[in-house]
């Protein structure tokens, strides 16, 4: 099913709740009353087409409107990206790091310096996860828009080309590296060996909080993967094809 | 992580809550079975999975020599630990591992029955390490773990940097575990290598 502008908001958060940070990451808070996803856009200045397509491919993992989120500037889609790193960075890492903390502060006796290890090991996670997002966001996202600018004045300058020698998409990808190695690895040693009898509810509350941000970090790197990617790729191959020599 | 069996053997259900609420305190996590009948406390003994006995010299006194034997013979691989009522001698205080006196405060308690506990969920040495990984991928990983580079690994095990790469594949997929900061960690808690 997927969900369309005319459906109300509030039912949107009953279809799926994991929705939310979605919906919240849009500037868009609760108390819809019965206002549709296009009332409670037009009021909150979003792009509808743009919030539900969103919407539709985090609701419906089958779902996945390539070409049409294609279809979207890059600033719209920039800006998305940008409030989700925002989101990794100060609401979901901030969480998981005060969880971990309560349940190696609930845990006394000996073996306190394997959870110190355990939490050691997040905070490296949390310090590649910062560097990788600053990377995007100080030099990736500025070289986008540049690339946009030069393709939509239709000015392929010489000195446009040489940016794109410098640095293209294509680094980008080759050097999108795996931050969710580690994210992973960390669900693990929690899960398998984890050796320590820790507060089981805590430690349960920090795996659950691991894996949805695990899914949320695939959703958003299938959007600059599958979105920004081709889009800016096909920008460049167009600005390098009609560059006066 | 695994639990603790405690079979708690004692007719006063306020001392019963007592225990457990202090056990729980140790934040381990326990499952416990109350008993107030010899013939239970048998039955249990001989048919539930148990670690820890909890009996009261009230509950022991009360059943006859011959049932007080077998509460013993049944419970002689588990940990035991005593309730010492007031005014009553004890004839079994060799037979138990830890004794609650009746004058002790709940701090006491408390540490008393944490290290019986924690004598239970020890992790078996015999299952501590994963079979999984082999003696040679063990030396590997040892290696990865201290932060040496293929290379310098092949030369140390005088073999191939090829046959390191097939070794490190097979360590994880095999542990679930990509990183070598995660390898790291897991060397430690399996103690193959020291901080």
């Amino acid at each position: 099913m997927l969900i369309q502008s005319n459906m109300k908001m509030a039912e949107v958060i009953h279809l799926d709740y994991h929705l939310l940070p979605i919906v919240s990451r849009f500037g868009i808070s609760l108390g819809f009353g019965d206002k549709t996803i296009e009332q409670v856009c037009r009021k909150q200045g979003v792009e509808t087409n743009f919030f539900l397509e969103i919407l539709n491919s985090y609701y419906n993992k089958d779902y996945f409107p390539q070409k049409h989120l294609q279809g979207f500037s890059l600033e719209l889609i920039i800006e998305y990206l940008r409030k989700s790193h925002d989101y990794y960075l100060h609401t979901k890492i901030p969480l998981i790091e005060d969880l971990l903390r309560q349940m190696i502060d609930s845990f006394q006796g000996i073996g306190s310096e394997t959870l110190q290890l355990i939490n050691g090991f997040f905070v490296e996670y949390k310090n590649e996860l910062t560097v990788h997002i600053d990377r995007e966001e100080e030099k990736v996202y500025p070289y986008v828009f540049t690339v946009e600018a030069a393709f939509t004045s239709q000015k392929p300058t010489r000195e446009i080309v040489r940016l794109i020698h410098a640095y293209s998409m294509e680094d980008f990808e080759n050097e999108h590296d795996n931050v969710e190695d580690k994210l992973f690895d960390l669900k693990n040693i929690l899960i398998k060996y984890l050796p320590l009898p820790v507060d089981l509810q805590l430690c349960h509350a920090v795996l659950v909080e691991l894996f949805r941000l695990e899914t949320d970090l695939k959703d958003h790197a299938r959007i600059e993967d599958k979105v920004l990617v081709p889009k800016v790729k096909y920008m460049e191959k167009w600005l390098i094809e009609h560059a006066t020599v | 992580m695994k639990n603790a069996h405690v079979i708690i053997a004692e007719p006063s259900q306020l001392t019963r809550s007592g225990i457990m609420a202090i056990l729980k305190q140790t934040g381990f996590s326990f499952v416990f079975r109350e008993v107030f009948q010899a013939e239970k406390l048998i039955r249990h003994l001989q048919n539930e999975p148990k670690n820890l006995l909890i009996i009261s010299n009230f509950f022991l006194n009360s059943c006859s020599p011959e049932v007080t034997g077998k509460i013993f013979s049944k419970s002689a691989q588990i940990r035991r630990v005593l309730i010492q009522d007031t005014g009553m001698n004890s004839r079994f205080y060799n037979d138990f591992h830890e004794i609650l006196e009746p004058d002790d405060n709940e701090k006491v308690i408390l540490r008393k029955l944490e290290k019986q506990v924690r004598e239970l969920v020890k992790p078996d040495p015999a299952c501590d390490q994963p079979e999984v990984i082999s003696e040679r991928e063990k030396d590997v990983l040892k290696l990865v773990a201290i932060g040496m580079t293929n290379k310098e690994i092949a030369e140390k095990l005088y073999i191939s940097s090829h046959t390191v790469i097939t070794h490190r594949k097979n360590i994880t997929s095999k542990l679930g575990i990509k990183t070598i900061a995660g390898l790291t960690v897991y060397a430690i808690i399996h103690k193959l290598i020291s901080f």
